[in-house]
Formats: C-alpha cells, sequence, structure tokens
C-alpha cells in the first residue's frame, strides 16, 4: 500500500495495515521524541501513535483533510503482535510489486538515513520508498527516552 | 396402582420413603468391611421400606428392596459382616434409590433396575474369599461423602476446577505418550496432581486426596528421573485420572441435585496398590493387572447405570421442579442450585466492556450533537436521558463484570487456616483486612493458588508449635495477618505471620548445597531471601501432605510474575515472616481525579491524594531561589509544577493561579500544582503498550468519556522524582 508524506511516495506492505482510520484527537504523551505523537484511543484499546514526518525529519505540515492515520500490525520479537498508528498525509493506493520492480535504496553516504528503506521501487515514472516497518515500528516499541528516574527497581537477580 | 402424577396421594408415603432412605445412608457410612456395625439397623430400615412398598410406592422401590433384600439375608445367613462387595453394592444401591425417589417425586419413568443388579449379584460374596488378592495390603475401598449443605459454594468451585485439572492432565499424558522425556509436561501434570490433592484435602474429600497423593509422587518419581515413563505408567496415570473423573462428575451431578448426599464410591485401592508397587520399583504383579480389569470396568458400569438413571431422572426434572420447587428442596435438602455461573473467556469480556465504553462515547457524540441539540422537543430530551441512563448501567455493570472482592478467596483461607491448624495442632488465628478490595477477576483466580501455598508455608514452617511459642515468651495464638490494599500504584498484598522467621543460615546451606550458591559469596538479606522462590528449593525435612515438596514457592513466584507482579520477603528471626506481593494496576478500574494543565489532562489516582487545595498567596516560599516549598498542614512538602514537568506549558505561573494537589506515595509526598481541577471518574486503566513501556512516569492511560484517551500519571515517580528547578524543565528532554 502507498501513502505519501510532502511530495514523496511510500510503500508499506499492505498484510501489516489493520486498517486506515480519520485523523482523531490525539493525546500527546510528555516526554517523548517528537515523532512520537501520542496515543489514540482505537475502539477501546489504547494504541501509540507515530508521526512518520517527523520520523524522517521531514519538514512538518500541519494535518489536512487527507491526513489519516494508518494501523499497522507488526509481530513482535516476543511473540504476540503490536498495533500502532503512523500519521501520513494521505494515503494513496495498494499496488502489486514484483520482485523485478524493487531496487536496492542507493548509498547516500550516510544522509539521508537509509536504516528504515528496504528498497525503491519505480512504479509509473514514479518512485515509491519502501519501508522497513518492523524497523521503524519495532524500534519505537522498545526504545524510548531512558526513564526519568532509576525507580524502577531491578528485578531479583537471577544469576543465582 | 401407582397414579401418573403422584403429587397428592402418594405425598405421605413418597416423604416417608425419602426419610428412610436418608436414615439409610446414615447408616451406610458407618460400615465396615469384615464388622456387623450397621447391619441390624440397615435391616430394619429395609424392613420398614418393605412395608412401605406395599401401600402405593413405585415398582422400581419394590424392585430395588428385592435387590436390598437378597443381599441382606445372604449377608445375614452367611458370616453376618460386611465384605467390600457388598459395601460397594448397598452404597450404589442407595445412590440409585435416591434416584427412583427423585424419580417418583418428579412423576417421571423410574429407572430400571439394570440385570447386574438382580439378588444373583450377590453371589459375588460367596467368590470373595477365593479371591484375597482382591484386598491387597489391606487398603480399604473409601467412599467420599459431600457436605452439600455447607460446601456447596466450594464444591461448585472444585468441581469445574476439577474438570479443568483432569483435561489437563489427560492433554499432558497424550504428549507424554509420544515424548515420555518432556519434562515440562511430567511437571505440570505432576502440579496438576499437586492443585487437585490440595483442593480435596481442603475439603476433606479423603479418597480423592488419598489417590491424588500417590499419584503425584509417582510423577515425583518421574520427576525426579527415579522412575521412567514406560507404557505402564503412563496407563496407571490415566486409570488413576479416569477414576478421579469419576469421582469428579459424581459430585458434579450431586451438585445438580441427582443422589444427593449419597456417598459416592469409585474403587481406588488397586490403582493405590499398583502406583505403590512402582513406586518401590517392582513391575506390578500379574495378579494386580489382570485385577486392573475388574477395578477399571467396575466404576465404568457404575458410572454408565447411574448417569442413565440420572438422563432419565433429569430431563422432565426441570420442568416439574418449578411446579413444585419447595418439595424438590425440602425433599433432599439441596440448595437450590439455580444461580449458576458461566465461566467466561476474559477476551470476550474484555471485548464487551471495549464496545460499551465505545457505545458510552457514540451516545455523548450524538447527545452533543449540535444538530440533536438544535431540535427543541422534549420529548426527544427525555429519550435521550433514557438512553444515557442505560448505557450507564450497562457500562457500570460491565465493568463490575470483571471486578471482583478478593473477599471470596480471603474467606477461603480462613477454612483453610482452621483445617490446616486443627491438623498441625497449632493455635492459629487469620485476621483479615481489606477484603472489599476490589480486583480483576483474572488476578484474582491467579492468586488463589499462590496464596493458599503462602499460607500453608506460613503455618507449616512459619509458625512454632504451641509449645515453643510459649517457651519463646510469644503468645501460644499464632496470628496470620492477611491484607489487601491499593497502594503504590497497584494492590498490595501481605502474608505476614508472627511465627519464627526465615532461617537464614538454613536456606544459604541448601542453596550451595544445591550449588546454585557459591560457597564463599555473599548475599543480601533480600538475596538469600528469593533463594526460596527457586524451583525445587524446600527446606522442610519431610515430605509432607502440605508442603516440603518443593512446588510452592516457585510457582507461586512464577504466578505472581505471570500477573506480572513481585514478590518481596521481609524476615526477621523469632518475629516472623512477611510476603509482600505487588500487583500491577492494569485491568483494575481505579477512582481518578482529572486535571487540567494547559492544553492537556492528566488522571491522578485518587488513593495517592491527600487533599487539593487553591494556594492562597504567600503560601508558597522558595529555597535557595529555585526550589518550591508549599505549606501543607504544618508540613512543608515540595511543589511540583506539573506543566513543567511535562513539557506542557501551564496557564498558572504564579501558584495561586492553580491549584495544588497534594500526592503521597508511601512516605513521601508532593504538592502538584496544575491549572483546573476537571473531575472524579471511575476509569479502566489500559496498558500503553510497547511503546511506552521504558518510561515510568505513566502508570496506563485511560480513555475518557469524550473518547481522548487520558494519561494516568504514576504517583510514585513523581513523588520520588528529583528536583529540578522550574527552568530546567525543557519540554521533550531526556533527563540526565
Amino acid at each position: 500500500m502507498t501513502f505519501s508524506l510532502g511530495d514523496e511516495s511510500y510503500g508499506l506492505p499492505v498484510l501489516n495495515v489493520r486498517e486506515i482510520i480519520r485523523l482523531c484527537p490525539i493525546t500527546p504523551v510528555p516526554r517523548m521524541p517528537p515523532h512520537v505523537k501520542g496515543v489514540i484511543n482505537l475502539r477501546g484499546t489504547v494504541i501509540a501513535v507515530l508521526d512518520l514526518r517527523a520520523k524522517f525529519q521531514l519538514t512538518p505540515n500541519a494535518y489536512g483533510e487527507r491526513t489519516c492515520i494508518i494501523v499497522v500490525q507488526v509481530a513482535a520479537p516476543s511473540g504476540g503482535s503490536i498495533l500502532m498508528g503512523a500519521v501520513v498525509d494521505a494515503v494513496e493506493e495498494v499496488i502489486q510489486l514484483g520482485a523485478d520492480d524493487i531496487e536496492a535504496t542507493p548509498d547516500f553516504g550516510g544522509a539521508p538515513d537509509t536504516q528504515y528503506t528496504l528498497g525503491l521501487a519505480t512504479i509509473q515514472g514514479r518512485v515509491k520508498i519502501l519501508l522497513n516497518i518492523e524497523r521503524i515500528f519495532l524500534e519505537d516499541g522498545t526504545l524510548s527516552l531512558p526513564p526519568i528516574s532509576k525507580l524502577q527497581p531491578s528485578t531479583q537477580p537471577e544469576k543465582i | 396402582m401407582f397414579p401418573e402424577n403422584p403429587k397428592e396421594s402418594a405425598i405421605p408415603s413418597f416423604s416417608k420413603a425419602a426419610e428412610i432412605v436418608g436414615q439409610l445412608g446414615e447408616e451406610l457410612a458407618f460400615v465396615a468391611p469384615n464388622q456387623d456395625t450397621g447391619l441390624l439397623p440397615i435391616n430394619r430400615l429395609v424392613m420398614d421400606l418393605e412395608e412401605l412398598a406395599e401401600t402405593d410406592t413405585p415398582p422400581s422401590l419394590s424392585a430395588g428392596l428385592q435387590v436390598a433384600r437378597a443381599w441382606l439375608d445372604q449377608t445375614l445367613d452367611g458370616t453376618g459382616k460386611f465384605t467390600e462387595e457388598t459395601i460397594r453394592n448397598f452404597n450404589q444401591w442407595h445412590g440409585r434409590m435416591a434416584a427412583v425417589l427423585q424419580a417418583w417425586q418428579t412423576g417421571t419413568t423410574m429407572p430400571a433396575w439394570p440385570e447386574g443388579w438382580t439378588p444373583t449379584g450377590g453371589a459375588v460374596t460367596a467368590t470373595e474369599p477365593n479371591n484375597p488378592a482382591a484386598t491387597p495390603s489391606g487398603v480399604e475401598e473409601l467412599s467420599i461423602r459431600l457436605n452439600l449443605a455447607e460446601d456447596f459454594g466450594l464444591l461448585r468451585e472444585f468441581h469445574s476446577e476439577s474438570v479443568e485439572l483432569l483435561h489437563h492432565i489427560e492433554q499432558g499424558v497424550l504428549v507424554l505418550e509420544d515424548n515420555p522425556a518432556d519434562t515440562v509436561t511430567v511437571n505440570s501434570i505432576f502440579r496438576a496432581f499437586h492443585t487437585f490433592k490440595g483442593s480435596a484435602g481442603f475439603l476433606h474429600l479423603e479418597a480423592l486426596r488419598g489417590l491424588a497423593h500417590d499419584l503425584e509422587s509417582l510423577l515425583d518419581a518421574v520427576r525426579r528421573s527415579e522412575l521412567r515413563i514406560t507404557a505402564e505408567i503412563i496407563d496407571l496415570i490415566l486409570a488413576g485420572a479416569d477414576a478421579l473423573k469419576h469421582f469428579t462428575r459424581e459430585i458434579g451431578a450431586q451438585l445438580q441435585g441427582a443422589n444427593a448426599g449419597a456417598p459416592i464410591l469409585v474403587p481406588t485401592r488397586n490403582i493405590i496398590a499398583r502406583v505403590q508397587s512402582a513406586l518401590r520399583g517392582e513391575s506390578p504383579p500379574e495378579a494386580a493387572s489382570a485385577s486392573v480389569v475388574t477395578p477399571l470396568k467396575a466404576p465404568q458400569m457404575a458410572g454408565v447405570a447411574l448417569s442413565s438413571a440420572m438422563k432419565t431422572a433429569e430431563p422432565a426434572a426441570g420442568p416439574k421442579v418449578q411446579q413444585s420447587p419447595a418439595d424438590t428442596t425440602e425433599g433432599l435438602g439441596v440448595p437450590n442450585p439455580s444461580g449458576g455461573f458461566v465461566k467466561l473467556d476474559t477476551a470476550k469480556l474484555d471485548n464487551l466492556v471495549d464496545l460499551v465504553g465505545e457505545l458510552i462515547i457514540a451516545q455523548s457524540m450524538v447527545v452533543q450533537h449540535p444538530d440533536v441539540k438544535s431540535i427543541n422537543s422534549l420529548s426527544l430530551v427525555r429519550c435521550l436521558r433514557q438512553l444515557s441512563r442505560i448505557t450507564t448501567d450497562l457500562q457500570r455493570n460491565a465493568m463490575s463484570l470483571r471486578m471482583v472482592p478478593i473477599r471470596a478467596m480471603f474467606h477461603k483461607m480462613n477454612r483453610l487456616v482452621r483445617d490446616l491448624a486443627t491438623q498441625q495442632q497449632k493455635h492459629v488465628q487469620l485476621v483479615l483486612e481489606g477484603e472489599e478490595t476490589e480486583l480483576d477477576r483474572n488476578i484474582v483466580e491467579k492468586l488463589s493458588d499462590p496464596l493458599v501455598h503462602m499460607i500453608r508455608n506460613a503455618i507449616d514452617h512459619g509458625l512454632e508449635s504451641s509449645n515453643d511459642r510459649v517457651a519463646s515468651g510469644k503468645p501460644e495464638l499464632g496470628t496470620i495477618r492477611l491484607t489487601a490494599a491499593h497502594q503504590r500504584g497497584g494492590i498490595v498484598i501481605q502474608i505476614q505471620d508472627d511465627g519464627k522467621g526465615l532461617d537464614r543460615s538454613r536456606i544459604l546451606a541448601k542453596a550451595i548445597d544445591r550449588g546454585w550458591v557459591k560457597a564463599d559469596a555473599t548475599l543480601t538479606e533480600s538475596e538469600i531471601f528469593s533463594l526460596i522462590l527457586q524451583p525445587g528449593f524446600s527446606t522442610a525435612e519431610k515430605v509432607t501432605d502440605l508442603s516440603g515438596r518443593g512446588v510452592g514457592m516457585d510457582v507461586v513466584r512464577r504466578n505472581i510474575e505471570n500477573l506480572r507482579g513481585k514478590i518481596e520477603i521481609q524476615s526477621r528471626p523469632g518475629l516472623g515472616t512477611t510476603f509482600t506481593i505487588l500487583l500491577p494496576l492494569t485491568l483494575a478500574i481505579i477512582d481518578g481525579l482529572l486535571v487540567g494543565v494547559g492544553d492537556h489532562r492528566y488522571i491522578i489516582p485518587t488513593l495517592s491524594i491527600r487533599e487539593s487545595f487553591r494556594p492562597p498567596p504567600g503560601m508558597v516560599t522558595t529555597v535557595h531561589g529555585r526550589g518550591e516549598v508549599v505549606s501543607v498542614r504544618g508540613r512543608q512538602t515540595p511543589l511540583l509544577r506539573l506543566g513543567h514537568y511535562l513539557g506542557t506549558p501551564s496557564r498558572a505561573v504564579k501558584p495561586e493561579d492553580g491549584i495544588i494537589v497534594v500526592v503521597e506515595s508511601g512516605d513521601a509526598a508532593r504538592g502538584l500544582l496544575v491549572d483546573e481541577l476537571i473531575g472524579k471518574q471511575e476509569v479502566v486503566i489500559k496498558s500503553l503498550g510497547r511503546a511506552f513501556r521504558q518510561q515510568n512516569l505513566l502508570a496506563g492511560g485511560a480513555v475518557l468519556g469524550d473518547g481522548w484517551v487520558g494519561l494516568i500519571l504514576d504517583v510514585d515517580t513523581l513523588v520520588q522524582m528529583p528536583y529540578h528547578p522550574p527552568q530546567s524543565a525543557v519540554p521533550v528532554s531526556p533527563v540526565p
């Protein structure tokens, strides 16, 4: 499935897309990196929402009519799956990609950072940037800012 | 002779018959093999029944009496003593008579007496002396009797628990059949038997407890690799599980009102004998394995006979019972089991609660919709009000489905303590506190086993014997204190005994012995205590029924950890031990205070709030020009400007523009400066998910009435946060 952020077009595997919802009120979570927009209520479940513009360090843009949240389901390494939302400018379409359509991401020499891209695909003259969603979402699923203080008492030593 | 509807004419003879059958049951409870106790009274009661049967009783009753008469005459003419065979026959006969009576009362078809019940069946008595192998090692068949009046609730729990456990065991055995070396499965079967044993012992179901104990020992031997899993062992486990299952089924039937109060007898001694010979390392003797067929067949046949009896009795029982409810309950003395329970998948429950939440939100969207508001109609307003009343009720109901007070579980412990104390001849009192604390049903269910284990440990190991207590100058009466409370942002359950405390050196010695700890290691006190939570740890010198197999504590720890809780152990020699179980409040509903800070709203758990007030000017003073303190009831309390901490520009620049909420956790307190108080509400705490699990500022989120997510502040963290002067608090920057 492809979506747009500004002039660029991105793609992610449609099988990981759980649903697409209209932009809804997002409760900001304090002390989080800017790309973590906050949390929303998805029919009773609280899920985290990322702003992909902020994540890829694009210029922020006011949310508009077509802005929406893609709810993505990613299998967690520890088993189970997690749901997360991603704010994008607009959802475009679902396309079929063969292995031939995909080429490796060229090396930009570190800037821009290509760790989140799987490759590029050219469809009807337009380049789609294919995203490594596991990387994007699991990173934010496991990493966040260090705890405010070291209050969490460490669990009993297992060394014994 | 016998009218279709017995109600009017037959009631006197019915109640008379019911009375006699009841007395027969009492007499049967006292009979023992090779003794004549009870023989004459039983004979007399049967004669009474025979007399009654000459009037207007159903033919089935007379047929049954003929059977009994034949056995009785045989016994009276012969040795004059009961044999195991006759006792079993009588017990089953008695159960059948009860079924006949019930069928009579409800006017359904009488269960027919099967072929095997004709007087020729009594011939078994004659063959008995020729078959001495039938009573190996002098183990006697035990029957169980249910105390339905007193233990009804407990039995019902036991029944549903047992069905699950036995199912679990069966599944496990099937796995073992394919893969005998699967230690995880061996362990889980072992634990299932252990739990079964515990519950059965708790309800004084001796026959079940004994069998489960032996099977547990068998698996324990397998677990310690003293015994190899063979097809025979598997057969044995299955046979044992079948016998237990049979018991369970009968208990279930009695709970439904069939044969109420009748003794339940399932032959177990053969299985026990086989288990014991297997434990001794002998392969079961030929004779025994030959006789295996008989005991296994017998219960099955009896089971079929009884359940067919029930089938005939039951279908019509339902509607008829409604016609004469008083009759049925009085006649058989069974509590009416109509208030049944349904076991539900909690996922469905969660779903329901979520959907109800959605409904509330949708409703408020409709009510507050500008178009709807513009309609000037009194009847619409009334309808909407009605709707909101219903949805609110619905929500409250849905919420309460998941929450149960811990009371029921605590009270179960009362009984446990009483029984164990009697058994151990210790004087123990159980003090319960915080019984009204509501817990998620999930948590309560999973907490029950650990608590039972820990209380057992406390009585078994913790409390000294009365003599020792008096000798060390303590009151003879030992005290176990069981408390539950919402605290530290979660639920805290404490089990506190005033016994001798944990023996540090012995724990350490044991751990070194097991190779868990190096001999020269220096461990802190809490590290030493946490050793007792290791699998396979036990300082008890002998294996008792209660504890000492080294299951207990590691299972306790696992159960608690599965609930994402933890255990803390404090112990002082001679003064006692305290186990503190901390459970997170995820899933729990809390009362929260909704506060506004800048544009955002946060929820502060009401339990942590001491007070809130609008500070008059001058109440807040600065220390070193930076730190702010507010004087609360004579105590100088550090002030925390919530807006600064959360990176939300606060509207209240001067403290007197805002409101100070004083929160506390443990001994520490902080004043939180917020802009406004929005309201109090009950919220369901939801986990924020993986994305935020590393932060400790928020205890969770909750869906608010308007569909927004409100964030619940973790007061523990706030209270202990190092003080930051306002100017250094930069929004969204990590704190070093």
